[in-house]
């Protein structure tokens, strides 16, 4: 189309918009082709060589600002094999928030393999991804374009290269293996952040924490953020150290003592008990639980002038059941590693409800522990439900053995075969959540197991662990 | 499989639903027939009226069921069909050991599951399986009389119907002068009341299918900006111009009967000597799934013939009424198989039934026939409207490119090579990841003013965009 036909082709659409014939101001060429006896059949005719103009000999005017993302980061893991991904697409329908989505694909990254990113992407905002999709996460945070997150190395010099993402999985790389550098790096570079990203990385500190960190601690106590010096207060009294209470001149310590009552038990060999009060009103119950946060759990051992263990060993369980809660959660942001060991072990051992207190300690509890408690939990099988909150677990490592020794596998058979759908859709749940924590051959002969009882063979809820059956060639790194 | 003729008298709803079944037992009826004895399931693919074929499931143990057809029988007659091969001729079925993912799907839906069976209904009064299978009686031989008066009478009616339909185009030529008398502008602001009157004209003057096309109009222009709905209005009424004056000059071309009034029935296209077939590898690019304003959904599946040196598509088009519910297809984006499909007659075929399925096809990528940088994407499209002006949406290929944002968020297709500065706006929005992807190959649909994305290749393998 030439020009002098663009320019008629823009007035007759002109004219046509506000109505009325346009047949005179029409292009010569065109008025040869749609001359006719009536003004009307004229019209049309014009109107038929315009919708063609504009189907073939115009084209959509690109804008000149069409902005493209950066590419999508390849990640350190090939992709899920294709055969695989209705398997997948199948688990991850099922699971029904991102939190259980995101188990899922720790699952697949286990067996070595990431997700295709049309069937899942880590939210920008959501830190529970596993740290192979670091570079996703910091993608969909919106990069600048510039910005490349593929240095190998931490360093003060490749700092601004990180995303925040990826910086923070390789700060807890570094912590691992290399505290005192990744220690130097939050503390020269750290200085500069806002109070937000400042309390981020100190809470990182928590990775390989050790007595060389303390003197970098205890300089927090200057922090313009009362959270800072917070966190690192629960740092220092986690390496034993005293930090900084932010407060009055009172001893809290010594408040929140005169809420416990030391005791006696046993005829033979005399031991100390402490068991909380009697709480005697509301006001006193609130005091309680606050004193609770914001005193260190070993000053208030000390206060007894026992050691960490032995206070919790002489604790009476089961007296009051919020005061244990107020404890171990005590013990988890400011107990030594021994003592959140201890007191792991001693709720494990205790089994019942007691033995869920654990799930409070699960950001400090290591892998190993964490499987203690999985055990306990299918051992008594009295409260599966627990199994799904129990963050942070290894995927992939529970062995048939695990399941049949307790009661676990016989109830679900009952909640699978009975007629009680509460009980049936709970049974659905668990089988999930089995689903990840499974190796193949656990899955596998699971699913047997079910559908031999009456569960459908493709009922959505045994979806993981079908694909945790069909990655049977690739075993969890955590199951090596 | 333990099923028995005496379960499928008694679950049919009624003789004429057995009489039907009757004539589905037929092993050519059943492309596919498989089952898992493990589970008590039998399964199959049945050829019905539409061009896809319905997928039917039947579960021994409980004797629960799905059909993809849209009856209102239930069971319905293919339902009834698969039962009575399992119970006559149970050979038929391949035994295997996996379910396919539509079957797995229904199962995980079924409310009840693991359930006794159903009982079935306290009798089989008014119900027989012999009656059934007896053969229909002949209809009384014809004399010649009569069969003339039939004749006569066919021929008055499609005279009728000619003369009807030519009234409608008529009306619709003088519609058409009245809207650009009265000015685009006015015409974009009440387009659904205008075309809705006009529309209700056409149905009762016997243009149907234009009647649709036009009640269709509003929402195409209202699925964009405001700037560009004149541009629009201009290019689907000069369209509509251009398929009256077509029909006008050749009333029995096939292709425009089809466009303006009514279309053939599936024997007709199957018993068509003159439609084209092709038998190949196919594989379903995607699916476009859209309510109509007369209360139909039309189901489009889109797809690409893996063997062919240039791309060459087709589509596989169904309607069923809104009101019977969500209803899955036969095909899932991705899926590939091989396949005789038979097209309608036209002059760019794309429309086909499935006349034959012959097995799945080996996956992998698409053909290399993507357009290198050089040539122009929309090359396809202008001969395309050179071949039939008056139609909209056209399957392209597109050459590797990516998908880029303008100011306000909307998608643009941008060949990664541009001589030609060329850039395609995309329908409706887009995932985010697919903006980070580089894509080296696209199907979509192009209608002139947005294109519909369809499936890519790319690194990281096919991606499903419809």
């Amino acid at each position: 189309m030439n020009e002098l036909e663009q320019a008629g082709l823009a007035r007759l659409r002109d004219g046509w918009i506000s109505g009325g014939a346009m047949f005179e101001i029409a292009p010569v060429a065109w008025k040869e082709v749609a001359a006719a006896s009536s003004p009307d059949e004229q019209e049309r005719r014009l109107l038929a060589i315009a919708a063609q103009a504009l189907d073939v000999a115009l084209r959509p005017a690109a804008p000149k600002s069409l902005k493209r993302r950066p590419p999508l980061p390849v990640l350190a893991l090939p992709t899920l094999p294709e055969r695989l991904r209705p398997l997948l697409r199948a688990a991850l329908k099922y699971a029904a928030d991102a939190r259980l989505k995101t188990r899922v694909a720790t699952l697949v990254a286990s067996r070595g393999f990431v997700l295709h990113p049309m069937d899942w992407m880590p939210a920008a905002s959501y830190q529970e991804s596993p740290d192979v999709y670091a570079p996703w996460v910091d993608w969909q945070a919106g990069a600048d374009g510039e910005k490349q997150s593929r240095r190998e190395h931490l360093t003060a010099e490749t700092w601004d290269d990180f995303y925040p993402a990826a910086r923070r999985t390789a700060l807890v790389d570094l912590r691992r293996t290399m505290p005192a550098l990744a220690r130097t790096l939050i503390e020269t570079k750290g200085a500069s952040e806002p109070a937000e990203v400042r309390l981020a990385l100190i809470e990182l500190m928590r990775f390989g924490l050790g007595a060389d960190d303390v003197p970098f601690l205890k300089s927090l106590s200057a922090d313009r953020s009362g959270k800072v010096r917070e966190m690192a207060g629960r740092l220092l009294a986690r390496l034993g150290e005293r930090g900084p209470i932010d407060g009055g001149t009172d001893d809290p310590t010594a408040e929140l003592a005169a809420f416990i009552e030391e005791g006696k038990s046993g005829f033979i060999r005399r031991r100390t008990t402490y068991a909380p009060i009697k709480i005697k009103s509301p006001a006193q119950q609130a005091r309680r639980a606050d004193l609770f946060v914001s005193c260190y759990f070993r000053d208030l051992a000390s206060h007894f002038g026992k050691t960490e263990s032995d206070f919790i060993g002489a604790w009476q369980f089961g007296v009051d059941d919020s005061a244990d809660l107020f404890l171990v959660r005590m013990v988890s942001v400011s107990g030594s590693d021994v003592a959140v060991a201890c007191l792991a072990d001693l709720l494990v051992a205790a089994g019942g409800k007691l033995a869920l207190l654990v799930l409070q300690l699960m950001l400090r509890l290591d892998g190993g522990r964490k499987r203690v408690l999985i055990r306990q939990i299918l051992n008594d099988a009295q409260n599966l439900a627990a199994l799904n909150l129990v963050e942070g677990a290894d995927a992939g490592w529970l062995e048939w053995g695990d399941l049949t020794k307790g009661k676990t596998i016989s109830a679900l058979r009952s909640a699978v075969s009975g007629d009680n759908d509460v009980t049936k859709r709970s049974a659905e749940q668990y089988l999930e959540a089995i689903g990840f924590l499974a190796n193949p051959v656990t899955a596998e002969k699971l699913i047997g197991e079910v559908v031999a009882t009456g569960l459908p063979p493709a009922s959505p809820s045994l979806s993981l662990l079908r694909l945790n059956a069909a990655l049977a060639e690739n075993p969890s790194k955590s199951d090596r | 499989m333990q099923l028995d003729l005496k379960t499928i008298e008694a679950l049919a709803p009624d003789q004429a639903s057995l009489g039907a079944a009757a004539k589905l037992t037929k092993r050519s009826n059943w492309p596919r027939l498989e089952t898992n004895e493990q589970f008590g399931l039998i399964w199959g693919e049945c050829q019905g009226s539409g061009s896809n074929p319905y997928r039917v499931a039947f579960d021994t143990r409980d004797h629960g069921y799905k059909c993809t057809c849209p009856s209102r029988k239930f069971p319905c007659k293919h339902i009834l069909g698969l039962m009575w091969i399992g119970a006559t001729a149970p050979a038929s079925f391949d035994r295997v050991d996996q379910t396919p993912e539509w079957v797995n799907d229904w199962l995980g839906r079924r409310r009840k599951p693991g359930q006794p069976p159903m009982q079935a209904p306290a009798s089989s009064e008014g119900k027989s399986i012999d009656e059934a299978e007896r053969p229909e009686q002949s209809a009384p031989v014809e004399d010649a009389a009569a069969a003339e008066r039939r004749e006569a009478a066919q021929r008055k009616r499609a005279e009728d119907t000619r003369s009807a339909v030519s009234a409608a185009l008529d009306e619709l030529d003088q519609w058409i002068a009245d809207q650009l008398r009265l000015g685009l502008a006015g015409f974009v602001d009440s387009c659904s009341e205008r075309c809705r009157r006009i529309a209700a004209r056409l149905v009762d003057l016997k243009a149907t299918a234009l009647a649709g096309r036009i009640d269709e109009l509003p929402a195409r222009l209202m699925a964009l900006r405001s700037e560009e709905k004149p541009d629009a209005a201009i290019r689907e009424l000069g369209k509509l111009v251009v398929l009256a004056k077509a029909w006008r000059a050749a009333p029995d071309d096939a292709e425009l009967k089809r466009l303006v009034s009514t279309s053939e029935t599936r024997d007709q296209i199957l018993g068509n000597p003159d439609a084209v077939q092709v038998e190949s590898d196919w594989e379903v690019l995607g699916e476009k799934i859209e309510t109509r304003r007369d209360g139909l959904v039309s189901h489009a599946t889109w797809l690409l013939d893996l063997k062919s040196p240039t791309p060459r598509f087709a589509v596989l088009l169904d309607f069923f009424p809104a009101s019977a519910g969500r209803r899955s297809g036969a095909f899932a984006p991705g899926d590939r198989f091989k396949a005789r499909l038979v097209f309608y007659p036209s002059r760019n075929p794309l429309r086909a039934l499935v006349a034959e399925r012959l097995g799945d096809a080996a996956p992998g990528n698409w053909p290399a026939f993507a357009p290198d940088a050089t040539c122009d994407p929309l090359a396809a499209y202008a001969a395309f409207q050179d071949g039939a002006p008056w139609l909209s949406d056209c399957p392209i290929i597109l050459p590797a490119g990516a998908i880029a944002l303008d100011e306000k968020d909307g998608a643009w297709w941008q060949a990664a090579s541009d001589p030609h500065g060329i850039a395609l706006p995309v329908a409706g929005s887009v995932s985010q990841t697919l903006l980070g992807l580089d894509l080296a190959a696209t199907a979509a649909l192009w209608n002139g003013a947005r294109l519909e994305l369809l499936a890519s290749q790319s690194s990281i393998g096919r991606l499903d965009l419809s």
